[in-house]
């Protein structure tokens, strides 16, 4: 049976096994982490969730939330380049990876930033309205006819 | 399976396969179960199709009410805002959005790739399903009584007590599901997509080898993998808004309407580029093959295909000028979309320098190519006032916007998708439809659409507020001029039907290649084999139409004797 | 499906025949591996896209209500969070094991490793539910249904703000908070169902042999999506249990 169509990069696959610290068997697809690299991974993401447990004791007013983030961050990336092996995988998925969490940064920052800026509005309309919504403690949610403005 | 291909001479020379993909096997079952690409996109088409024809309905039902200012013409006002739900929300979700890349996109995708398949030909048939499902709840709930809160699902009219019916209770939760359910299946065709043409593409076709449909449905890939989660999320909180009430979108319970506003047009504002980019890309190869011409500024256009999808992400605020939003991030907002004219009028440019001394040949798929040029030109340019805050507020809500809408997402995507069936029907079906009533179908709908719309853009500056069963007897005129082209317009989608099944039966046998198109799915049989090609096509730029000749009505074009022997394009790779 | 790594081997070396697990559309197994891999992370750039809407209503809503995110984020309990992040960070281990067990043809390991990953999602799912359960109980719930009585207050909170009483807290809208957090931690938990059907579905296919050095794409891309459950989690556990 012939293969009529073109294949995509097939010496990609020698040219990904030999990495100097891995045991593949011949003609393995990808890269093989050592259990070793693995174990390790791991006991680095133990000692950061320690960290931020420890971090979060402290009071550091704003400064919290930034520490807390930005261990997470740095734990991301490290399940992202090992586990997940993007360190050895295509650059194209991590590009892939990357470009999603440009856009969730994004959006997350764009709506933030328009929600603060409006919530003065709210407050003025609180102040300066009677909330006629049903009570709070009430949870037919059944009662509410008026559908907004 | 793949010991069924079969060794043989150039492709060219077989003219009518008697064993091909339709009947390669038989019975309903197998349909159901296929993985062929091609069935799935002639399955996608029908369904497609019938939604279309769904929305086109409720859309004659609307315009028909509107003939005359009073209430109650011909149907109650309540019915009115379910008419206006339904027209938008099947529209939208069901035809619009999916419409083009679904079944055209499907189907010719692999095939401009040479490839046998898509990349995962199970997680096709997959979003088949999910779409059909989606299909099925929006009929559901259609017959068990409308929906009115209009295609955008805004709280607090569409969560918990607002609605005081049990049935649109009920419906709500049908239409959250069905979105979410259609948005996986659109993340799910666009991921396949992409996977398709990074690893499936021959290896002497490099991606500025790509026809431009093809360009364009990358980018349009891009756009459903990214946004579409958003709004699956959104509708999803929705629903859970509305059966337990939580507070993060209602207000009566503590929650942010604008909060919902921003979600869903992150998701929505790039979907109207998921809608118009197949179009474009469809445009691109009409204009190219019926000019016989090389497509101008090639690279111009494929990247700004990409840069009007990532420009779609940043500019989703300019459907929120009168909604709440904060005006720093309004005037952010309005100046950013501005910057989405550039790559439309980049596209348009070139593709009217394609035309220039081109041999134009006025066959039905041009006529929409051309339509499409004037729609999209006058949504595109009407787009523009809209974009300037201080117009915005003064037009929002008018029918100017329901008529710059309906342009760009209805003008360009059907002329679009109208135009791509044409011109790929030969190929998908076997048969050649009556080219006479093509043409007349076409101008048809070009009319039916100005006559529709043009009064609607006066009638919006006057001050005409969309969504109103009544109006004032000073804009009697235009309602009726604007009624009278819906006629048109679905007059003209009968007619199509009318002839493209005609042509099933009675239709003429289609030559391989009737239009003397480059792309390598022309050197396919017509309808193509299970496996698309009998044997592996010779890759050659999109648009090298010297490769090509004339033979007769009959056998359509071939590939010149050249070709065929060095299995090489004439044309010097660019 | 089930040919052995040792026939195949040979007799792909013999004849230039087609592996069976090669579909007809692709040429070779590593094509069909990177084209499988390609789609799985454009499918996790979904997933971060997919949970954003909840880190934005996060967002938005601890941005303009400091106060009440503060309070309310005592009644969580940062144990049995952090306990469930050591779980879930456990699992992450023996689901990349496994992918390596997959290309060393380690079938033994290969089980163990897929059988480790389901039972700590299984874990991490049991301490949810008892973390579930005490705040229904208490009345620590979504929108207006919250309303938590004085005695269930937690003593750190009791200590800190002797003065806070049930009613200010409901009027605050603390029902967001909770609404928020059990939107991010049940969608969660539902990714965390799904991959424990997959990681069934992937022990029994090992137990029938059908993976091999160049036929292990389901056990990587399934880890892949193992990892994005826990990188989300990540996020979750100091955004919810730690920064109030």
């Amino acid at each position: 049976m012939s293969l009529p169509y073109a294949t995509e990069e097939p010496s990609v696959v020698q040219g990904h096994v030999v990495h100097e610290e891995h045991e593949g068997l011949p003609g393995t697809i990808g890269h093989v982490s050592s259990w070793k690299s693995l174990v390790k991974v791991l006991s680095a993401l133990i000692f950061l969730t320690v960290l931020t447990v420890a971090v979060a004791q402290l009071d550091l007013g704003r400064l919290n939330v930034v520490g807390a983030l930005g261990i997470a961050c740095v734990k991301a990336s490290i399940v992202a380049l090992w586990f997940m092996h993007l360190r050895y995988d295509k650059r194209f998925n991590f590009w892939i990876f990357i470009s999603s969490v440009a856009f969730v940064a994004w959006m997350v920052g764009y709506i933030l930033f328009d929600s603060t800026l409006y919530q003065h509005n709210i407050k003025e309309y609180r102040e300066t309205h009677e909330i006629t919504a049903p009570k709070i403690h009430e949870h037919d949610g059944g009662e509410g006819h008026e559908s907004g403005e | 399976m793949a010991g069924g291909i079969v060794e043989k001479p150039a492709s060219a020379q077989v003219v009518h396969p008697t064993v091909h993909y339709l009947n390669a096997t038989k019975g309903f079952k197998n349909w159901l179960v296929t993985l062929d690409h091609k069935r799935i996109a002639m399955m996608y088409l029908c369904a497609v199709s019938f939604a279309l024809l769904l929305g086109g309905f409720w859309a004659i039902v609307l315009r028909t009410e509107l003939l005359a200012p009073h209430d109650d013409v011909i149907l109650s006002n309540a019915w009115y805002n379910k008419a206006f739900t339904l027209h938008g929300a099947v529209m939208v979700f069901l035809f619009i959005i999916p419409g083009i890349p679904a079944s055209l996109g499907n189907f010719i995708l692999p095939m401009q790739l040479g490839a046998k398949d898509l990349a995962l030909p199970r997680v096709n048939l997959f979003s088949w399903y999910l779409y059909v499902m989606g299909l099925i709840l929006f009929v559901g709930i259609l017959v068990l009584g409308g929906l009115d809160t209009g295609w955008t699902l805004y709280p607090p009219y569409s969560v918990g007590g607002g609605s005081e019916h049990k049935a649109v209770w009920l419906n709500l939760i049908f239409a959250y599901t069905a979105v979410f359910i259609l948005g996986f299946s659109s993340i799910l065709t666009g991921l396949n997509f992409i996977a398709t043409m990074h690893k499936l593409r021959p290896k002497d076709m490099g991606m500025y080898d790509m026809p431009l449909f093809l360009w364009a449905l990358y980018a349009t890939s891009l756009i459903q993998v990214l946004a579409t989660p958003v709004v699956g999320l959104t509708l999803g909180l929705s629903l859970i808004e509305h059966l337990f009430n939580i507070g993060i979108f209602d207000p009566r319970y503590g929650g942010d309407p604008v909060l919902y506003q921003h979600f869903f047009w992150f998701y929505s504002h790039p979907a109207v580029y998921i809608m118009v980019l197949p179009a474009m890309g469809v445009q691109s190869e009409l204009i190219a093959t019926f000019s016989r011409k090389h497509v101008f500024g090639y690279k111009a256009i494929a990247w700004s295909s990409i840069a009007i999808a990532a420009i779609g992400f940043i500019v989703w605020g300019h459907h929120m000028f009168v909604s709440g939003q904060s005006p720093a991030a309004g005037i952010i907002f309005s100046l950013l979309t501005y910057f989405v004219a550039i790559p439309s009028a980049i596209k348009v440019f070139n593709w009217v320098a394609t035309l220039y001394k081109g041999a134009i040949d006025f066959k039905a798929p041009m006529i929409y190519a051309l339509a499409f040029m004037y729609l999209f030109g006058i949504g595109g340019l009407t787009g523009l006032f809209l974009a300037s805050i201080a117009n915005n507020v003064h037009l929002h809500d008018t029918y100017f916007v329901i008529a710059h809408f309906h342009m760009v997402m209805v003008g360009s995507v059907l002329t679009g998708f109208l135009g791509g069936v044409h011109y790929w029907w030969p190929k998908m079906t076997g048969r050649m439809y009556n080219e006479t009533l093509g043409r007349i179908a076409a101008v048809m709908v070009f009319i039916g659409f100005n006559v529709t719309f043009m009064p609607q853009f006066v009638a919006g500056t006057r001050g005409m507020p969309r969504r109103y069963a009544n109006y004032l007897d000073e804009f009697t005129t235009f309602h009726q001029v604007s009624t009278i082209g819906a006629y048109i317009l679905g007059a003209a989608v009968l007619l199509q039907v009318g002839y493209l099944l005609h042509s099933l039966i009675k239709g003429r046998k289609a030559p391989p290649n009737p239009w003397g198109a480059a792309s390598l799915e022309w050197q396919a049989t017509s309808p193509p084999d299970f496996h698309n090609f009998l044997e592996k096509p010779i890759t050659m730029g999109a648009y090298d139409f010297e490769n090509w000749e004339y033979v007769s009505e009959e056998a359509g074009y071939v590939l010149k004797r050249e070709v065929i022997e060095t299995g090489k394009s004439l044309v010097k790779a660019h | 499906m089930s040919t052995s790594v040792a026939e195949q081997e040979t007799s792909q070396e013999a004849l230039p025949q087609r592996p069976k697990q090669l579909a007809m559309h692709f040429d070779t197994l590593h094509q069909q591996f990177t084209t499988g891999k390609l789609a799985m992370w454009l499918f996790l750039g979904q997933e971060l896209l997919f949970f954003t809407g909840l880190f934005t209503a996060y967002a938005v809503y601890r941005g303009n209500h400091q106060e009440m995110f503060h309070y309310a984020h005592y009644f969580l309990d940062w144990k049995l969070g952090a306990a469930n992040t050591i779980v879930l960070l456990t699992s992450s281990l023996t689901a990349a094991w496994s992918v390596r067990c997959a290309q060393l043809e380690q079938r033994k390991g290969l089980l163990i490793t897929l059988a480790l990953t389901f039972l700590c999602a299984g874990a991490f799912m049991c301490i949810k539910y008892i973390e579930y359960t005490h705040k229904i109980h208490i009345g620590a719930v979504w929108g207006s249904n919250f309303g938590v009585p004085l005695n269930e207050f937690p003593e750190h909170l009791r200590e800190k703000y002797p003065d806070l009483t049930p009613e200010q807290l409901q009027q605050m809208g603390t029902g967001s908070f909770f609404a928020i957090y059990f939107c991010m931690t049940g969608l969660h938990g539902i990714h965390v169902l799904v991959g424990m059907a997959l990681y069934v579905w992937l022990f029994i296919r090992a137990l029938r042999g059908s993976f091999n050095r160049k036929y292990y794409g389901a056990v990587d891309n399934i880890a892949l999506y193992w990892h994005i459950v826990d990188i989300i989690w990540i996020f979750l556990f100091p955004l919810l249990y730690l920064i109030g």
